[in-house]
């Protein structure tokens, strides 16, 4: 008896021993092993997701920093380059590098009105049915779309044009996707419809772009569809300058403040029935994710030390002039990550990082770091769909 | 590996139930059990801190191991007991604002404790319910990060985000129940509270407060020597 007890005594150290030991060894690993296999990314959409049509990124310059469609992309081990190159008046096929599915535009539309029309693959449509009339998707191909988000612009742009060229730009853009009867009732309707027809292109716009993504994506059998909704542009410095400057014609104080709010919540008004519409276009589409951007980047602008984000007013990039509409002007391609380590405004912390905490860029699109921000809220779509 | 042990072990004691009658957990002995646990926690989150989705919590997953221990009879109603155990492996998946992004990583477990306890009834007596009391120190080890935790931090896969959890020490209460089956054969079921804290940490540098305290049930055969 006495050996076996020995020999289970011995055991039990030794077992408590080796279980130590091989704890000690114990450093943290990860597993980065998707839950689904993507061997290709494709993309479509504007200058959120353009990753160098015209040479540059729509953020700071720098080799590493990616956008969001690019760091969605790294999570499944592949790579980004652009399809499309500008030629400096049209947009050509990359020849440069082949093989590239990122067919994102700067400057980007659901609805393109300037030159080359409804061909100009500046039409995200247009991007859409370019590659679908080369190649179909398979199951392991992800696709990431999303526009709307300068066509909202547009929109508000030649709505507060209406004073100055007596709504012919607002009924213009309104006119493509809604009949004159629509557009004439509600321009003679007074201030109320004028501003609530807004709402109905915005929603015809999502039909629009729904009905695009569903002929030349999903029917050409793609099942991993990632769908930005637009994001909220009232909140990004361009249009809180717009905004600034609508208080300051209604006299400023708290006149002016109201008009601000006002104004404010008409254009959210419109982008919300985009996404509404877009959502429930997609509604119960089990090869959909409908991302919501827009209160993403709300809930980042309201709460930035809970986002790392040191900075949700001011662009990053020195501004280089200005634009006949009275904005400031930004260059990206002189907006590089070493210019702007080099030169911390005064007062800002960080160092020689002190851009990386900010959210913006220029006025209207976001630093590499917002850009990860957007990566991340995609990322928890792509997990809780079981996709990631 | 628990599915078949367990019916084996239920079997393995029925027969020894209807073998013959008891005997002794008395003063000096030492019993020497095997069995299986099962530990889950009852996790209560904090948030994780910033940079993050506000509302950031987690959950710590149940797990089940082979396991045993030695039980010392200082005089015949108290004993000191330590639960042996191959290591655990949770699963760690987001709960609060990131709930249903599924697992973010595992982590392995070994909960070393040390129980005072305190037997009713004679050393001869047939059943004897017990209570018991010590401290753990619940050692965590080998965190191996998923490719949902890296997405929604914004790791890659050449700079993921992996994840750790502070060792800690805890207390731990008892409540069982053993049944002589024979002079040296034995078979007890215990359930264990151990009130654990933890601090998750990840590499891209937020961390998160985690109370644990998980309910252990653990069942064994003993052989006394």
């Amino acid at each position: 008896m006495k050996p076996f007890l020995t020999r289970i005594a011995v055991a039990s150290a030794a077992l408590l021993g080796s279980l130590l030991v091989a704890g000690c060894g114990g450093g943290a690993s990860a597993d980065t092993t998707p839950a689904i296999k993507i061997s290709s990314v494709k993309v479509f959409g504007d200058s959120l997701q353009d990753s160098g049509t015209f040479g540059y990124k729509f953020t700071v310059q720098s080799p590493d920093n990616l956008i969001y469609a690019e760091r969605i992309a790294a999570n499944y081990g592949q790579t980004l380059c652009n399809f499309f190159v500008f030629t400096g008046t049209t947009f050509a096929a990359n020849t440069a590098k082949t093989g590239c599915t990122n067919f994102a535009i700067g400057g980007g539309r659901i609805t393109y009105t300037g030159a080359g029309g409804a061909a100009n693959p500046l039409n995200v449509g247009t991007q859409m049915a370019t590659y679908a009339s080369a190649a179909g998707y398979t199951a392991s191909d992800l696709v990431i779309i999303d526009g709307g988000g300068n066509d909202a612009a547009d929109l508000v742009g030649a709505y507060l044009a209406i004073p100055k060229d007596g709504a012919q730009s607002y009924s213009a853009l309104l006119g493509t996707l809604l009949t004159p009867a629509q557009i004439g009732a509600a321009l003679q309707g007074g201030a109320a419809t004028v501003a609530q027809i807004g709402g109905t292109y915005m929603t015809a716009l999502a039909d629009k772009f729904a009905a695009q993504i569903k002929a030349s994506v999903l029917d050409k059998g793609a099942t991993h569809v990632i769908v930005m909704n637009v994001p909220d542009v009232t909140i990004t410095p361009r249009f809180q300058m717009v905004l600034d400057s609508i208080a300051q014609a209604s006299g400023g104080g708290s006149a002016g403040a109201t008009a601000r709010a006002q104004s404010q919540a008409l254009f959210q008004g419109w982008m919300t029935a985009f996404n509404t519409e877009l959502a429930a276009k997609f509604a119960g589409n089990d090869s959909v994710i409908v991302v919501d951007f827009y209160k993403g980047i709300q809930d980042e602008v309201a709460s930035p030390a809970q986002f790392g984000l040191s900075n949700v007013k001011t662009p990053a990039c020195p501004i280089t002039g200005l634009g006949s509409d009275g904005l400031p002007v930004y260059d990206f391609p002189s907006c590089t990550a070493a210019a702007l380590s080099a030169a911390p405004p005064a007062g800002v912390s960080g160092g020689a990082n002190w851009w990386k905490s900010y959210a913006f860029s220029d006025s209207f699109h976001p630093t590499p770091y917002g850009h990860q921000l957007t990566q991340q809220l995609i990322a928890k779509s792509l997990a809780t769909k079981g996709w990631l | 590996m628990k599915t078949k042990l367990l019916p084996g072990a239920v079997a393995a004691v029925a027969a020894l139930v209807a073998s013959c009658g008891a005997l002794a957990q008395s003063a000096g002995s030492i019993v020497v059990y095997g069995g299986a646990v099962q530990i889950n926690p009852k996790v209560d989150s904090g948030d994780l801190t910033a940079p993050s989705l506000p509302g950031t919590k987690v959950d710590v997953k149940k797990a089940s191991q082979v396991a045993g221990g030695i039980t010392y009879y200082w005089t015949d109603n108290i004993s000191i007991d330590l639960p042996l155990s191959l290591p655990f492996k949770h699963d760690v998946v987001g709960a609060g604002a990131i709930d249903g992004v599924g697992k973010l990583g595992t982590v392995k477990a070994l909960p070393i404790t040390l129980l005072a306890q305190y037997r009713f009834g004679e050393a001869n007596s047939m059943f004897r319910p017990f209570v018991g009391a010590g401290l753990t120190y619940g050692y965590f080890f080998k965190p191996r990060a998923t490719a949902a935790l890296s997405g929604i931090t914004g790791g890659t896969p050449s700079n993921p985000t992996t994840l750790s959890m502070k060792s800690r020490m805890g207390t731990t209460l008892e409540l069982g129940g053993a049944v002589n089956v024979t002079r040296d054969w034995s078979a007890s079921l215990s359930v264990t509270k151990t009130f654990i804290k933890t601090t998750g940490s990840l590499s891209t540098g937020q961390t998160i407060e985690t109370t644990l305290d998980p309910v252990s049930i653990k069942f064994g055969i003993g052989y006394r020597f």
